[in-house]
């Protein structure tokens, strides 16, 4: 038992040195295909993390009548901070509004010739402004406000908000969709080369074999050392994978830290909290991709 | 020894390769296969090694019905009924001596057995000082008597000799015959596919015939017929 499995091991390394050129090209796929897979996922990340930036700049205004009394206000903001979709609810006063207002548009000339001609009289109403619990929840939200009435309520700019929600839930299914049918497309082409790879291995071998089956090997024995082979390559393609793609984030980070200015995403940090799920699923399922190929690949061109 | 019970071999597209063959040869043995290209003789020595099955019929090898035979039980029958081509299936870039442990190594035999055993039936086969030449520096008949060699290694029962003179000449096919001889002196049943007449003639021992899938005669001292 002991000498036929140091045998595989032995007749699989002589055949990984033997046809080195095969060996080689079979891991530069391997590593080529899971880099594109792996590049799939730091894409989706990315595009994740900057719906979620966008999403929590949007909130919403309920804009009140300018002279609604306090307690009716305070009694909203109550009643509107009881929506389960709410997770915040602030109350922004005429003044605050306007104190704003001129802060965003101070480099505005028009806006602020606009201002001075009002001659000190503030033309902005008092708002409630809502922020989601869940960004998820963002339509569910504002079914909920429109159907908050209140006599002190003067208008709300949900609809807009609406449409941009929407448009970028749109995006992102799209992105994910594409995501989806590109894995499933590399996946395929991944199936194929790691077979026709296998196939090439098994047909340059296909004198050894007949010789190994005329002789008496098992059919472990002669199956033995194409899977153990196919084990190799994923080894070797998963530490050159992890390697070169650990080089990659470095280089990209410090672009997205200049994007992602305010926001304390690291795309290195999301790899290395996920690091066992995403590398560990990848070489679990590329080696078994591998072993079955091969598996089949000998079953059929051997006929043991 | 080996028994063939009503045996056919029916391959796909309907091609009849054995039609109700029956036979017994005894333990010891030499017998000779003859018959035209076509007439069943390969697909024969094909159902005593396990790669093919019979389509009806029963083979039994001692009490082995091999008919029957599992996916993981053909290596061992492989052992026990060794089988040396016309082509000799010798790998080019081993040694003569390497293609005989060869046969060792991939049945998990240790290496210091492999080491005792290859080169003594190296020297059985009259190949010791060569025997560490590459098939393509040496003989046809050199290169058959390693096929034989490294079928000799399990010190098989049986040894199917499929058109082991097929690629040699006169002087070299007698050495290999001679050689086989000695082989069912020591009490390993042969069974010699051929259809050299030549040598038939000269061995006077028991003949098979086949013709077109079927058995056609039998003799116990018999000379080539067809």
């Amino acid at each position: 038992m002991f000498i036929s499995l140091a045998r595989i091991i032995k007749f699989s390394l002589q055949d990984i040195g033997r046809n080195i050129w095969l060996s080689l090209v079979t891991i530069v796929i391997l590593v080529l295909t899971l880099f594109s897979v792996n590049m799939l996922l730091a894409v989706r990340a990315i595009s994740s993390t900057a719906v979620s930036t966008i999403k929590q700049k949007i909130d919403m205004s309920i804009y009140l009548k300018p002279d609604a009394p306090a307690e009716r206000i305070s009694f909203l903001q109550a009643k509107i901070a009881e929506i389960p979709y709410v997770g915040e609810v602030r109350f922004v006063s005429k003044e605050e509004a306007l104190a704003n207002f001129t802060k965003n548009y101070q480099r505005d000339a028009k806006i602020s010739e606009a201002l001075r001609e009002l001659g000190g009289v503030n033309p902005l109403s008092p708002s409630l402004v809502v922020k989601p619990k869940n960004l998820n929840d963002f339509n569910a939200l504002i079914q909920s406000l429109q159907q908050t009435k209140d006599p002190i309520i003067e208008a709300g700019d949900f609809d807009n908000h609406k449409e941009i929600i929407d448009k970028i839930d749109a995006i992102t299914k799209k992105v994910s969709d594409a995501g989806l049918i590109v894995s499933l497309l590399f996946v395929v082409v991944t199936l194929l080369v790691i077979y026709n790879t296998a196939r090439v291995a098994i047909y340059t071998h296909r004198n050894e074999i007949a010789i190994m089956r005329l002789v008496g090997a098992s059919n472990w024995f002669i199956r033995g050392p194409f899977l153990l082979s196919s084990l190799i390559y994923t080894l070797i393609g998963m530490v050159l994978l992890v390697s070169i793609f650990y080089v990659f984030l470095n280089l990209l980070q410090p672009y997205l830290e200049t994007f992602f200015a305010s926001y304390n995403f690291n795309i290195i940090n999301y790899f290395s909290s996920n690091f066992v799920l995403i590398f560990g699923a990848e070489f679990v399922v590329a080696a078994l991709v591998n072993l079955l190929a091969a598996w089949w690949a000998v079953g059929r061109y051997t006929k043991v | 020894m080996i028994k063939f019970i009503h045996v056919s071999k029916i391959y796909p597209a309907n091609v009849q390769a054995l039609d109700d063959v029956s036979f017994f040869i005894k333990a010891g043995e030499f017998v000779s296969l003859v018959g035209q290209s076509g007439s069943g003789k390969t697909t024969l020595v094909k159902l005593l090694i396990g790669e093919e099955r019979a389509t009806k019929g029963q083979i039994m090898i001692g009490d082995w019905d091999i008919t029957k035979l599992s996916q993981s039980q053909a290596p061992y029958l492989r052992r026990q009924a060794a089988v040396i081509f016309q082509d000799y299936k010798l790998l080019t870039k081993k040694t003569l001596l390497e293609n005989v442990e060869f046969a060792l190594q991939v049945c998990g035999q240790p290496m210091k057995k492999i080491k005792s055993i290859a080169p003594q039936v190296m020297k059985i086969v009259g190949l010791e000082a060569k025997m560490h030449r590459y098939p393509s520096e040496v003989s046809g008949g050199e290169k058959q008597r390693t096929a034989i060699a490294r079928a000799l290694v399990y010190q098989p029962k049986i040894l199917l000799a499929d058109e082991p003179t097929g690629n040699l000449d006169s002087i070299n096919a007698k050495e290999i015959i001679d050689l086989l001889l000695k082989i069912n002196s020591f009490g390993t049943t042969v069974l010699l596919v051929t259809h050299n007449r030549e040598i038939v003639n000269q061995l006077k021992r028991r003949v098979i015939t086949l013709h077109d899938g079927r058995l056609v005669s039998d003799q116990a001292v018999g000379k080539y017929m067809i």
